[in-house]
């Protein structure tokens, strides 16, 4: 009903306006690689895979008849690619998510018929992905930047769900071009809470209850305030922090038996790492403590397995239901080649994202305070937690180091890397955040405290 | 006007100790026609259903769990006919009355138990329970580890053994015997009679005995409780039993059978998550249990409560799985301390009026029929220096006058003093003072129990389904009864929050703030957001056009 050429056009100016959007200018050349129809008029919606500039982006377009000027498009100038002349005359072209009819239609065809819904809408701004939410009960997820073969995320829910694991949104239905993964269908967490939010709010609380100015009036006899043990504030996240990290272990275990052990590579992680720090200034680093951090990674010598892991994982990824925790978007860093992302690594590597972003959260939460130590002390409660809750039961499974300052040491170079990452992302995109990275970096690369206080 | 039999679905509860109520004879202690005279107030407030805590003969070694004679007023609160006029004058203002019986033991005074140990052969001797040895049912808990060693003491008259599961001066009843449970059904009989309007039954769970067993929950027990609740049926349509099963709901809920069995259970763990998730700032203690809630038959409800001599202890809890409150409380040294027997409202939320009153907000629209503890309408304290359950015990605060209006008895007289304290002593927290001032949490609770009143049905029996929303810190719901459809939006938090809410099923409706009828904007295709002040809830209907022209 629409040809490639009529689109090119308009998609190589829709693309610079999309979040999912990799690069930052307008591509030098679209090629249309797939087109397919998926529902007749009106509204129509034709699926359309194009390569840009080196990438693979999916474009869901509407069809409406041009005249209409549909309510959803009014806030969504973003979402409008243009008119275009189809065999059932000329209509107007825009992204078919914004539209709630044709919403319906998508999920009606990638489930083939087999799930209904009465309600559609949007999950709000995403990296790599467009999401629909039906009835509280199903999410669609959209992929938009493509990568030839499985998607990760179906790749690893599926495969967990294979082996038991039930803290994943297993696939309900998926939509392929050929072994290319388009669309997945998975149930919706209801009551979900994202892991960061209740983070923040267990923080709120904490800076709420703690004045860590001393009162100089009244009874100078009388009990001194409060301590700053963030145990005894009402919001204490340490008991959910365990239990993340329970299931963290679980995860760990299943992602082992789903995909395979193989043997880990203690000196090739450290090259891997001392790379990525070679990029970062000087001034920010002290590159002899680095290699010091690194040696020890190269001087493990049970570093335990190698496997499959989530590979993007903090706070932002795992849901709090009325069942427990839940572990999200197994997709990776969507910057780091698909290949890369599904190569098997330590498992600590997964641990020391959640263990960086709960520094993260520490200090983002503190604004413009100046209690650093409520902060700290907050983290290391919680990362203790959350330790605590994982080692036990990953130790059960063998796929950690066998001795502790193994997993110290292990641990130490992941955070390290993860670090490293952040100070380079901070530096390009938030200059404001680099101090977060590099107080990290200080901490991983000196002889202070905080290392002390793992177990 | 029809016979209701379902009453009880829709009731506000008002738990009252007579001892400390009110004292009409000027003994020190309160009495059954202290209370009558007082039941001008709780017309006022706005309860619907009385429930008293033991009044019976009693040797009040346990709080009068320990009965020594079911027909008899324990003379310090009256007599019999104190007790007629109390329910004819409860009944006058449309008010229910139900009573604690406890039906597990009596009182070792008691003329059953000191026949029965005479010795083996009298004609009361199998109406308790008795062994030659203290080993049987070895896997029954001792309940009351802090006191007892065993569930067996040792009777040097009959030389034997009997089997007690609380204290050791409360022998178990034998309900083995069918003796013993016809003459339980003439006590209940009795009291029916006389106009109570039911009872809540103490410890139901340990009723029978069986060898290789913990003792609870026996398929025996419910059987009783099954033929019990048909002869009531038939001879007193209407009234109601309330089940103290102190379990996990998933548990509880075989005593309310298939409709046949207890009218009412209590929820025992939705009250300690309701002050955790206040203290986390976060809905998920009370999403979590009440997600492993489940439906219960037509015709029953939950008893639910902010306080409540009866609490959730740690013992009760046998499966860390499914417990969250397990490592919560475990964690928490201020947890452990607080929600315990020991302690009031007030005194558990710091005095703040504001998760006094979120507290009661979420009481009130929650699926369960409330359950108010006397003195937490004024916010009461407590003092814990008084012991065991006494310190929450004190008497009711009336006026500023002396002994806080209770008794005119001497200071020394009274059974215990009344709070003297700046904070929460009568001086300060009396129901006169807060009578005559209408910002009063008083007159705050009247007001909301006014509200819910009007919409009574959809709050007793409406269906009740948890909204998504992002914000952890806000719990809201919804209750639907048939078309007619009650938003509820809570903040857990002491920060103002906000919250967008999916109401896309229910676009078109017009949401109406229950109290002052405030109209809100229209809910439309896009998410509904609500922001809400510190502790703030809202309830709102959600009309349909044409009943918002009305």
């Amino acid at each position: 009903m629409i040809t490639a050429e009529a689109l090119v056009g308009m998609v190589r100016d829709f693309l610079p306006r999309q979040r999912w959007y990799a690069g930052r200018e307008t591509p030098s050349k679209v090629d249309v690689v797939w087109l397919e129809e998926c529902k007749g008029p009106w509204p129509a919606m034709v699926d359309v895979v194009v390569d840009a500039d080196g990438a693979r982006y999916q474009v869901l377009v509407g069809l409406r008849p041009t005249g209409e000027h549909p309510d959803f498009l009014r806030t969504h100038d973003d979402g409008v690619l243009g008119e275009v002349d189809t065999d059932a005359g000329r209509a107007l072209a825009y992204d078919a998510t914004l539209d709630y009819e044709l919403g319906l239609a998508l999920l009606d065809r990638v489930t083939g018929g087999r799930e209904k819904a009465d309600h559609v809408r949007p999950v709000g701004v995403e990296q790599s992905n467009s999401s629909l939410i039906y009835d509280d009960r199903l999410i669609l997820k959209l992929f938009r930047r493509l990568q030839p073969g499985p998607n990760p995320e179906v790749e690893v829910t599926e495969g967990l769900g294979r082996v038991g694991f039930s803290r994943v949104a297993a696939p309900l239905a998926t939509m392929t071009m050929a072994e290319t993964h388009l669309a997945v269908v998975q149930p919706y967490l209801p009551g979900g809470v994202e892991g960061w939010a209740l983070v923040l709010t267990s923080l709120r609380d904490l800076f709420g209850v703690f004045d860590t100015q001393p009162m100089p009036i009244i009874n100078l006899n009388a009990a001194p305030p409060k301590g700053i043990d963030p145990a005894e504030a009402g919001g204490d996240f340490a008991g959910e922090a365990e239990r993340l990290g329970t299931v963290t272990a679980g995860l760990h275990l299943a992602l082992a038996e789903a995909f395979g052990e193989s043997s880990a590579d203690p000196a090739a992680w450290a090259d891997d790492i001392a790379s990525q720090a070679a990029q970062v200034p000087a001034a920010d680093v002290d590159q002899t403590a680095i290699e010091s951090v690194l040696d020890q990674l190269r001087g493990v010598a049970d570093a335990g397995a190698a496997i499959r892991v989530h590979g993007d994982y903090h706070l932002g990824q795992v849901m709090r239901t009325d069942t427990g925790w839940f572990v999200l978007d197994f997709e990776g860093e969507p910057a780091r080649p698909l290949e890369e992302r599904r190569r098997p690594t330590s498992p600590l590597r997964d641990v020391a994202g959640m263990l960086r972003s709960f520094h993260y959260a520490s200090i983002v939460a503190l604004h413009d305070r100046q209690e650093t130590d409520l902060a700290q002390a907050w983290e290391v409660r919680n990362r203790q937690a959350f330790l605590g809750g994982y080692l036990a039961k990953a130790n059960e499974g063998g796929i950690l180091p066998s001795d502790a300052s193994s997993v110290e040491a292990v641990l130490r170079a992941f955070e390290l890397e993860k670090a490293v990452y952040e100070l380079s992302y901070e530096r390009a995109y938030r200059p404001p955040w680099t101090h977060i990275p590099r107080a990290a970096l200080a901490r991983l690369t000196g002889p202070t405290a905080a290392n002390e206080e793992r177990p | 006007m029809e016979r209701d039999d379902r009453w009880y679905q829709r009731a506000v509860f008002y738990e009252v100790l007579v001892q400390g109520f009110n004292d009409a004879t000027g003994t020190g202690t309160g009495d059954l026609a202290g209370l009558t005279e007082k039941l001008d107030y709780l017309q006022w407030l706005g309860i619907d259903c009385l429930w008293l805590l033991p009044f019976f003969q009693s040797p009040l070694r346990d709080g009068g769990y320990d009965i020594s004679d079911y027909f008899t007023v324990l003379p310090e609160y009256g007599d019999l006919a104190d007790a007629v006029e109390l329910v004819d004058q409860t009944h006058r203002r449309g008010i229910k009355v139900v009573a604690d019986l406890v039906t597990n033991h009596t009182s070792d005074q008691h003329p059953w138990f000191v026949e029965s140990r005479q010795d083996r052969t009298n004609p009361k001797a199998d109406w308790y329970v008795w062994n030659d040895d203290d080993q049987r049912w070895p896997d029954a808990r001792i309940i009351f580890v802090d006191h007892e060693r065993s569930n067996w003491a040792w009777d040097s008259q009959r030389q034997q053994y009997y089997w007690h599961r609380f204290f050791s001066h409360q022998p178990d009843l034998n309900y083995e015997n069918p003796a013993v449970q016809q003459a339980m059904n003439d006590v209940v009989r009795f009291w029916l009679d006389i106009g109570l309007d039911g009872f809540r039954l103490d410890a139901v769970p340990y009723l029978f005995e069986r060898d290789a067993t913990n003792g609870e929950n026996l398929p025996e027990t419910h059987e009783y409780l099954k033929r019990l609740r048909k002869e009531i049926d038939a001879s007193h349509p209407g009234k109601v039993l309330l089940a103290e099963a102190n379990q996990w709901p998933a548990d509880v809920v075989d005593y309310f059978g298939d409709g046949d069995e207890c009218h009412m259970c209590f929820h025992f763990p939705l009250m300690p998550r309701m002050f955790m998730a206040i203290r986390r700032e976060q809905r998920h203690p009370i999403t979590e249990i009440l997600a492993q809630t489940p439906e219960i038959p037509d015709g029953c409800q939950w008893g639910i409560f902010l306080r409540n001599h009866d609490e959730l202890t740690l013992e009760m809890v046998t499966d860390e799985e499914r417990d969250y409150m397990y490592t919560e409380y475990a964690k928490d040294p201020r947890m452990k301390r607080n929600i315990g027997i020991g302690r009031r409202l007030a005194s558990l939320v710091d005095n703040d009026r504001r998760v006094a009153e979120l507290l009661h907000g979420l009481l009130f629209s929650m699926p369960g029929s409330p359950i108010l503890y006397y003195g937490d309408e004024i916010l009461m304290g407590d003092n814990i220096y008084l012991g065991d359950r006494d310190g929450v015990r004190t008497p009711m605060q009336w006026s500023p006058d002396r002994n806080a209006g209770f008794s005119t008895a001497d200071f020394a007289q009274l059974y215990l003093p009344p709070l003297m304290d700046p904070v929460y002593g009568y001086q300060a927290v009396n129901v006169e003072a807060q009578h005559r001032n209408p910002s009063s949490f008083l007159h705050w609770i009247q007001r909301m129990l006014q509200v819910r009143r009007t919409r009574s049905e959809i709050f007793g029996t409406g269906s009740f389904e948890v909204l998504n929303a992002e914000n952890p810190s806000v719990l809201a719901f919804i209750r639907q009864l048939g078309d007619d459809v009650v938003l509820c939006v809570n903040n857990l938090s002491r920060f103002a929050q906000p919250v967008e809410l999916n109401l896309a099923r229910f676009e078109g409706r017009v949401p109406v703030e229950l109290a002052g009828r405030v109209q809100f904007p229209r809910i439309g295709e896009l998410p509904f957001l609500l922001t809400l002040g510190s502790y703030g809830f809202y309830w709102f209907d959600l009309l349909e056009q044409e009943d918002e022209q009305r």
